[in-house]
């Protein structure tokens, strides 16, 4: 009895790996032509067109937090989610902000913002979405326990806004507490959500079912996994041109290109510059880049020797050779940083000039500031910039600097950081809204979040804090101007570079590409073979 | 007799999983970093407001003692608290994963077993031939191999460039499987689905070879050594005096012996196939309970990780329990 149960057991497997393999082998070859070919035998003539039965599946690196746009706080999570649900407002590719849901706007005062609603746009159950929708949806950000007897993690994102009115049924108002010039470039950040389905079904089954405006319709989630949607073809700017858009979690990096290698999925995220010569040798693959907004610089700490000298800190910028290194270590997938920004970031000062790699420049200014035989320094940095780091550590040694790289988990070494107790480190910050609210003010404001080099200038806290609530634009670029000569000056960064989004997807797929604001939003996408 | 003996094992199991508990409550709020931080720190745009608001809500802002005792009191009623950053119970989480975790398991044991054991066997009959040396070298290599880079060697071969396997997760998008165990092989059984099972299945192995080649490899070493010993012994040269076949010989006499300490091994190994399980899930993007804890240790998600080493603790005192008894039957002149 027990050998027949062991006979029938091992049948099963031997076959069912037999079919297994027979089963992969099947897909692959099926997959060098592109997933795409069902229609070809009924009409001969289609020969090549874009599949309106095409699945997308997209590789994305970390989990899903939750199917809820208000209740996260995580890229990934929003970038896959703007595909089921839509903003107000979004960020075009230029960095301009260009009408979604709201058509147009205005703003009477430097408190009050009027958006007028888009007529005709439809939830995925068929209901109109109107201004009560908007309300609805930002009243849930805004006030406390509104979110299922949570309170949002999104509030912060929100500022100054205290509340929303609703005027008409296509018109609302918000009112802030004070003026705030970002408002429009951080509206794309709150995706809109249906009040009547929600309030009807309840928060929880919203969630297991959740629908929106976006161009896909939610058809099944599980958040660690996969997400599957699905063609919304009522959608206000043309149904989408494929069936599925698939989202599968793929935490590691060469598993996810292997992926793509094998046709398993249809376009990856997160590409290192290290890989992409890889890719580009596949001839079924294309690499897309875009200017990112994360900005690298090394920070040095100016209220300790020998960085507290600003002679010392300038000879730091004339011994680092960061075009070498965007060149070099970073295959030319970055773009150095003039200044503290990007040139393509609002207020960005065009005069500054980078600082010229000229060791023996570096080596008097050390010298004259009284180093001259050097000093011994650890460059501190993460995982991520190790590479540049230790570039970085072997050109200071080249102008007689006893330099070194440490690499450290980023959650232990940001507190050191922020206490002022380390010397130098490596590290970027996320400047999404390409503007520098939220950017210079973190890094160099006296004491704000993310001022590792503990720099501290009472006019460029001015200048900066003025920038903040400033709603006359040109008057807000001067005084940014300003503050970024001081700081340029000041010189509390080696000024560093701000890497591309490197993404990466099959040939045969159109109208994808990497967004400033690594959104992975796919209204257009087609598939061929 | 023996089943008094169990309940005393089991007894003696609960101030080891009290220990453990207080073992990883420490080391994670000694581990630097701090979950907030974790949780806002790149996000931008967050005030000090929001940060203190979500300490006291996930009650980080007690004293250490408070928490301890919140956290005990917790366990005892079952309850492993709520993971930080998916804001779910870490028993729903551990629920909607421990499936993938223990089909990959079971299925790299089943690979270990079923060439480990043949190997070793083989090996010890050809002692010194050329297929010894190969299948000795092969379990050198098999230890020696980290599985995070056999597994990526793997899906480029198999994957990439065969293109018989998927590179990635358990099912494609396309295929279902109605859930009933969590375990995809037998609910597609149950459910009589055969594209489910072969689907499942092709997704299963390569992941199981990686995860299974060190066990494997473990296994045929000693099933080699123990098989030496057994079949130098006096009753094999009696039962070959018998004129009994070389195949029982060696199959129901030696083998049968030399199971004994492969039983051990095999227990013990299951651990190891828990603990590599996160490199391996993290390389297949295998939804299981690994790449939970993996993700829970970068975020600093204590209820998570708390949670989840609790669970390793109790599997591996249930699997030494299990392996004690096995020994019982194996061979019966062992006592608990």
């Amino acid at each position: 009895m027990k050998r027949v149960l062991l006979l029938l057991v091992s049948c099963i497997l031997v076959f069912g790996i037999m079919s297994a393999c027979t089963k992969g082998n099947e897909s692959a070859s099926n997959k060098n032509d592109g997933q795409t070919s069902p229609t070809s035998s009924a009409s001969p003539s289609a020969g090549s067109g874009p599949d309106p039965n095409a699945t997308v599946i997209v590789a994305i690196r970390g989990s899903v937090l939750s199917i809820d746009p208000a209740n996260h706080r995580d890229r990934t999570t929003e970038s896959v989610l703007r595909n089921l649900y839509d903003p107000l407002v979004i960020l075009a590719p230029d960095g301009t902000i260009i009408p979604q849901i709201a058509e147009s706007w205005e703003n009477p005062s430097p408190t009050e913002w009027i958006f007028h609603i888009r007529k005709g746009i439809k939830f995925h159950d068929g209901s109109d979405l109107t201004a009560k929708d908007v309300k609805f949806t930002f009243d849930r950000i805004l006030n406390e326990n509104a979110m299922a007897g949570e309170t949002s993690p999104r509030k912060g994102l929100m500022g100054p806004v205290e509340s929303v009115d609703m005027l008409d049924d296509y018109t609302v108002r918000f009112n802030l507490s004070e003026p705030w010039p970002i408002m429009l470039r951080m509206l794309p950040h709150q995706q809109i959500l249906p009040k009547d389905y929600i309030e009807r079904v309840g928060d929880p089954a919203w969630r297991e079912k959740p629908i929106g405006s976006g161009p896909y319709k939610f058809v099944s989630a599980k958040l660690d996994e996969r997400i599957v949607l699905e063609r919304f073809d009522d959608y206000f700017e043309g149904a989408p041109k494929i069936k599925n858009l698939v989202f599968d979690v793929i935490p590691e990096a060469s598993s996810r290109i292997a992926a793509l290698q094998a046709g398993e999925v249809h376009r990856i995220t997160g590409v290192s510059p290290d890989l992409v010569p890889l890719l580009e040798k596949d001839p079924n693959i294309v690499v897309k880049t875009s200017e990112g907004t994360r900005v690298t610089m090394i920070e040095m700490n100016v209220t300790k020797p020998p960085f507290d000298d600003v002679r010392v800190r300038r000879a730091m910028n004339h011994a680092i050779n960061m075009d070498l290194i965007v060149n070099t270590i970073l295959g030319g997938y970055a773009t150095r940083t003039n200044g503290p920004m990007l040139d393509s970031f609002f207020a960005a000062n065009k005069d500054l000039k980078p600082y010229e790699y000229n060791p023996e420049k570096a080596k008097q200014l050390l010298a004259e500031a009284g180093y001259p035989n050097g000093f011994q320094v650890v460059i501190d940095t993460h995982a991520t910039f190790k590479d540049v780091a230790e570039a970085v550590a072997s050109q200071l040694r080249d102008i007689g600097i006893d330099a070194s790289a440490r690499v450290w988990d980023v959650g232990v070494l940001r507190p050191m950081l922020l206490n002022g107790e380390r010397m130098m480190s490596i590290d970027d910050w996320g400047a999404s809204a390409r503007d520098p609210f939220g950017f210079l003010d973190a890094k160099l404001l006296t004491k704000d979040r993310g001022n590792y080099s503990q720099y501290s200038n009472p006019r460029v806290d001015e200048l900066l804090k003025a920038g903040m609530s400033e709603m006359d634009t040109a008057k807000r670029e001067q005084l940014y101007y300003e503050a970024q000569q001081i700081i340029y000056d000041d010189a509390p960064w080696v000024f560093g570079y701000v890497m591309q989004e490197i993404e990466a997807g099959v040939k045969g797929l159109e109208n994808w590409g990497p967004s400033p604001d690594g959104m992975l939003y796919m209204p257009d996408v087609t598939l061929t073979k | 007799m023996r089943s008094i003996k169990i309940l005393e094992r089991i007894l003696v199991a609960i101030p080891i999983m009290l220990g453990v508990a207080l073992i990883v409550f420490f080391f994670m709020r000694l581990t630097p970093g701090d979950p907030v931080d974790m949780m806002m720190g790149n996000a931008g745009n967050v005030t000090q407001e929001e940060i203190d608001n979500i300490r006291s809500e996930l009650g980080l802002d007690q004293p250490l003692h408070v928490q301890l005792v919140d956290y005990v009191k917790g366990l005892l009623r079952g309850d492993l608290g709520t993971s930080y950053k998916k804001k779910e119970a870490v028993s729903t989480l551990i629920a909607e994963t421990i499936g993938a975790t223990v089909e990959l398991a079971l299925a790299a044991a089943l690979f270990a077993l079923l060439v480990g054991i043949p190997i070793g066997v083989y090996s010890a009959v050809k002692q010194n031939s050329w297929i010894d040396r190969l299948g000795m070298g092969g379990a050198f290599f098999g230890i020696s191999v980290p599985p995070f880079w056999l597994g990526i060697v793997l899906i480029l071969i198999f994957s990439v460039n065969l293109g018989w396997f998927p590179v990635k997760g358990r099912l494609d998008f396309d295929v279902h499987i109605q859930t009933i165990t969590g375990l995809y092989l037998v609910d597609s059984l149950i459910t009589l689905n055969w594209k489910g099972f072969t689907n499942a299945l092709s997704h299963l192995v390569l992941p199981a070879i990686t995860l299974g080649a060190a066990m494997a490899a473990i296994i045929a070493r000693v099933v080699r050594s123990s098989m030496l010993e057994a079949l130098s012994m006096d009753y094999i040269s009696l039962a070959r005096a018998k004129g009994l076949s070389e195949w029982r010989v060696v199959i129901q006499h030696a083998l049968r012996n030399a199971l004994i300490p492969t039983v051990t091994v095999a227990g013990l190994e299951v651990g190891a196939i828990l603990g590599g399980n996160m490199l391996v899930e993290t390389v297949f993007g295998w939804p299981g309970i690994g790449r939970l804890v993996v993700e829970g240790i970068f975020n600093r998600d204590y209820p998570l990780v708390q949670g989840v080493v609790m669970l390793y603790a109790v599997i591996f005192v249930l699997v030494n329990l299990i392996v004690d008894i096995i020994y019982t039957f194996v061979n019966p002149r062992i006592r608990m």
